[in-house]
């Protein structure tokens, strides 16, 4: 058990690393939002085309990049919300099993199925070097493999949380305090 | 053919499955691919059709509308975590004094101007429920009374113009989307009247649950009241007024003004001095764990819709919807229990893509109104995003919630606001005029 | 084509029962192309006596509207209808397949597919994407679209924000127009906010119902960036070479069956609705000169860097140019001058 602990701490490390950086990505978001919007305006007044496809582009870019990128850190943080009518009054132990059967025949599969039927498209659009149907837009290959990044760190996380959870059903002392997951919705 | 029951099952499989606990992005996701792996190997469902899954994906990354979601989240939180939004809230709390309920009446309209503007469910519930929800609990509101005004008033937008859930209406029934805005206006205003007025009388008959604010906090000097007037109370309402009404004037998209007004909280922050580097990283990081949440549920979702149609679910309504007895009535009675039912799990986008091919031609052969039909769809459309235990609505703000506030909770505060919007609908139903009167107009 | 028996007619009862599904970028309030699509799918099930059934979905229902081509190729759907220049970001060329800013007129463009070496070589870059396509439709010459304020001259241009995709947004692109692209269901409320100064759909027929002239009052004839848009049925090759002889004999034959209905049912529904409009206070107005030439200038300048740098794109422009050049020279003389001087008449 040590040993699983100790990979899924990586785990975590990895998936909190990159949901800290994306935040970043927040703010860069609302300036580029921002942007467009005085480029329209501006543009109209000095009748000249400041906006432009790539810009606009840019944005749903950031957005993709940010739920993509945040979509493990956020199940590291407890922050997917459950439907906890019955799971919020079950102990430590019963929500363990929960966890564990949502993860071994939810979550997984899920993620491993939307890798299979993702990665062939995926792979065309890079040989392709698919563009944007738009003038002025951007490349779609590197956002479209996103979806790949995203779904191989869910999986990475759904380990990490499926060893934690088998840790705590196997009452394995002592919890580390870091892999103990915060408190962010009621019922965990 | 013979399995064709099979896509209806995932419904029941769905509820089941959900109540286990696990997350539901994840859930409604796995529940698609066992129902999806059921298929293949009863031979009924071509594996391959599942390739289409990356394609949706996609189309979801790259949907302009859902953009607004970030911006205001982003906009929500600031307000939130920067106090912004409680010193507002208590300000107009003390300038309306004793009106019980005043702060619910608050909530009332601007969720119902947010929700109208933005026209997206999953941006209004959020930002309102970070802005709101902290504040009421605070001065001793009722939990479901304060939860279901703002899922109530959140989800309001979709009938009140200018609406998506109009705009998808409006295409798919191939009736102009002006006459559909028009139409829905006197609706629109008579939910978000009953909300108003329920509240009101709720706020009479319990003074415990919407009680006024506390004398000592309303006990200020009229100097200090105007000074927290001028100084928290304003700078804020005129920054939401701003970002609503330049989408209502047509100014800016709700994904710009969404945009601008993040940066309005920002500075606002900064110029209360409440603009520190952990505030930017705390709201970002909300920002992101919200964002996520809901787009991996329309992930799911859009999933599970997916795998229903693969599996033939919707030819199976269909079958079942033209064997029908019971005319007009029998027809409508259906149309809502079908919509309730997919609204537990599907996004309204994918419901009106379910619905309306098969619910229009019936509508059509009944010599219904195609305009009020439209208006009655969209209504009903808006109610199956409070319907417990599943409406996505209620997941919103759950997934935004403090701890203290119970899923039941949610559940119990939606009910009477479902059946305000229930009894609207009735009252549409029994008079057509209400809908069809002013666009005659035109 | 022979069947394997040799025998001279078909023996319909050896013939397999197929479903096939069809996805299509249309909503189904575009009752012309959606319909086609439709009128499509009942031909083939006619002319099988029901025993090869399709099933056509509006966009969104199975995939979006633009994503028709990889729901095809990955095999999602046996078959969809769409356009191809909806698809100029996976191959520039495909532009050609569909139309292209100051090309050819509907039925230019068919004689370019059917018998000037058109659909070979679309069906060429198709290949790739283990995709085979035979035309399916066409609008006729689409109109320029719905302007909010009057534009005259190239300095009208400059910032102007206007919906209009593909090509003809790459030109506009230069000539200074912020050129932006909504789906149609997205396009009323835009322009009536004024968030766009302008949008493009299709014609008349289609504007009218989405409520356009509601929303602007000047609208601009021709759409020089679509003289003619034609829209095609894409099946996944390997889906097509399954099919039994005589189904691929019908549902070529279906095919070319609506890519004449629906010009026709557009060149009839266009006209009265024309009518309709102008009657209810739409001001037509043509583009300028000075813009018309400007635009074709741009147009065949983005032909000539695009061929330098895609040699996909080179090798079915060349000669589309040629075809393009020859065939209008033709027209001029003959087909041309009589119909100007009749509708002079008029
Ligand atoms: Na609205
Ligand atoms: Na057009």
């Amino acid at each position: 058990m040590e040993f699983w602990l100790t990979v899924a701490r990586w785990i975590d490390r990895l998936n909190e690393g990159i949901g800290r950086l994306s935040t970043g990505l927040v703010l860069i978001l609302v300036g580029v939002g921002v942007w467009n919007v005085l480029a329209r305006y501006l543009g109209q007044y000095i009748q000249q085309n400041l906006a432009s496809n790539a810009l606009i582009e840019i944005q749903w870019y950031l957005f993709a990049l940010i739920f993509f990128l945040g979509a493990a850190y956020t199940l590291k943080h407890n922050g997917h919300v459950r439907v906890d009518i019955f799971y919020k009054n079950w102990d430590r132990r019963k929500q363990a099993i929960a966890n564990l059967i949502g993860i071994t025949c939810f979550l997984l599969p899920f993620c491993f199925l939307v890798l299979y039927f993702s990665w062939q498209t995926v792979l065309q659009s890079w040989l392709i070097r698919e563009m944007s149907p738009d003038p002025g837009g951007l490349p779609r290959y590197p956002i479209k493999s996103m979806v790949l990044v995203s779904f191989s760190l869910l999986i990475l996380q759904g380990i990490s949380e499926g060893i934690k959870n088998l840790a705590r059903l196997k009452n394995h002392p002592p919890a580390p305090t870091d892999l103990i997951p915060e408190e962010e919705n009621h019922g965990l | 053919m013979g399995y064709d029951w099979l896509g209806p099952a995932m419904f029941a499989g769905a509820l089941l499955l959900l109540s286990l606990g696990y997350p539901v992005a994840f859930s409604l996701g796995g529940v698609a691919i066992l129902f999806g792996l059921v298929g293949v190997a009863l031979d009924i469902f071509n594996p391959l059709f599942l390739t289409a899954l990356p394609q949706r994906i996609f189309n979801i990354m790259a949907n302009y509308t859902l953009l607004a979601i970030p911006y205001f989240v982003f906009l929500g939180a600031m307000l939130e975590k920067t106090g912004l939004a409680e010193n507002l809230l208590e300000t107009m709390g003390i300038l309306f004094g004793r009106l019980r309920g005043g702060l619910a009446l608050a909530v009332v309209l601007v969720g119902a101007l947010l929700a109208a503007s933005t026209g997206v469910v999953a941006a209004t519930v959020v930002a309102m429920g970070l802005i709101s929800l902290p504040v009421m609990l605070r001065y001793g509101y009722n939990k479901q009374l304060a939860t279901g005004v703002i899922v109530a008033s959140g989800t309001l937008g979709q009938i009140i113009p200018p609406s998506l859930v109009l705009v998808v209406l409006g295409d798919q029934l191939g009736i102009s989307v002006g006459d559909l805005f028009i139409g829905a206006f006197i609706p629109g205003l008579l939910m978000a009247g009953a909300f108003a007025l329920h509240v009101l009388i709720v706020a009479f008959l319990r003074p415990d649950v919407a009680p006024a604010l506390p004398e000592s906090v309303r006990n200020i000097s009229k100097g200090e009241l105007a000074r927290r007037v001028v100084s928290v109370m304003i700078p804020p309402l005129l920054l939401i007024f701003l970002v609503l009404g330049s989408i209502f004037f047509g100014v800016a998209t709700p994904t710009e003004a969404g945009a601008v007004g993040s940066l309005g909280a920002i500075i606002l922050a900064a110029l209360n001095g409440k603009l520190t580097g952990s505030a930017l990283a705390e709201v970002s990081d909300s920002t992101l764990r919200i964002s996520s949440m809901v787009i991996f549920i329309l992930f799911g979702s859009t999933a599970f819709s997916l795998v229903f149609r693969g599996l033939n679910g919707d030819r199976f309504m269909f079958d079942l919807l033209t064997n029908l007895p019971g005319g007009t009535v029998g027809f409508l009675l259906v149309n809502m229990l079908v919509i309730f039912v997919l609204g537990f799990f599907i996004d309204f986008f994918e419901i009106a893509f379910i619905i309306i091919p098969i619910f229009a031609p019936v509508a059509r052969a009944l010599g219904l109104d195609m305009l009020w039909y439209g208006v009655i769809l969209g209504a009903n459309l808006q109610t199956s995003f409070l319907t417990p235990p599943f409406g996505f609505a209620l997941f919103f703000l759950r997934g935004v919630a403090p701890p203290e506030i119970t899923t039941e909770d949610i559940y119990r505060g939606a009910i009477p606001f479902i059946v305000l919007q229930v009894l609207v609908l009735v009252v549409l139903i029994l008079f057509p005029p209400l809908v069809t009167f002013l666009p005659s107009l035109g | 084509q022979a069947n394997p028996s040799g025998s001279p007619s078909t023996d319909s009862t050896s013939l397999p029962q197929l479903q096939w599904r069809m996805a299509t970028s249309w909503p189904q309030s575009l009752d012309t192309i959606y319909g086609s699509a439709e009128a499509f799918c009942q031909k083939i099930s006619d002319m099988t006596g029901g025993r090869f059934t399709i099933t056509p979905f509006a966009a969104g229902e199975i995939v979006g509207g633009l994503e028709v081509l990889d729901a095809v190729q990955s095999g999602a759907v046996e078959c969809g209808h769409t356009a191809a220049y909806y698809y100029i970001g996976k191959s520039a060329a495909l532009a050609f397949g569909t139309t292209v800013p100051f090309g050819l007129n509907a039925q230019q463009h068919n004689a370019w597919l059917y018998s000037g070496g058109g659909l070979e070589a679309m069906q060429k870059i198709y290949a790739d994407f283990n995709i085979i396509n035979f035309p399916a439709g066409n609008t006729g010459a689409q109109m320029g679209g719905w302007f909010k304020r009057e534009v005259n001259t190239l300095s009208d241009l400059q910032g102007l924000k206007m919906r209009i995709p593909g090509l003809g947004g790459k030109v506009m692109e230069r000539l200074g127009v912020n050129a932006q692209v909504l789906p149609g269901g997205e396009i009323f409320l835009a322009l009536d906010r004024g968030t766009i100064d302008a949008a493009e759909w299709v014609g008349p027929y289609d504007d009218e119902k989405l409520g356009l002239h509601n929303a602007a009052q000047y609208y601009y004839y021709p759409s020089w960036w679509e003289p003619g848009a034609a829209l095609e049925v894409q099946v996944n090759k390997t889906a097509w070479e399954r099919l039994p002889k005589e189904y691929q004999a019908i549902f070529k034959a279906a095919s070319y069956q609506v890519n004449l209905e629906m010009l026709a049912r557009y060149d009839r529904l266009n006209q009265e609705a024309l009518e309709r409009l102008l009657a209810g206070g739409t001001q037509l107005r043509s583009f300028s000169p000075e813009i018309m030439a400007a635009a074709q200038r741009v147009a065949f300048e983005i032909y000539a860097e695009t061929a330098n740098s895609d040699a996909t794109f080179k090798e079915v422009y060349e000669p589309w140019r040629e075809f393009r050049d020859k065939i209008l020279q033709w027209h001029k003389i003959n087909e041309l001058s009589l119909t100007n001087f009749v509708a002079e008449t008029l």
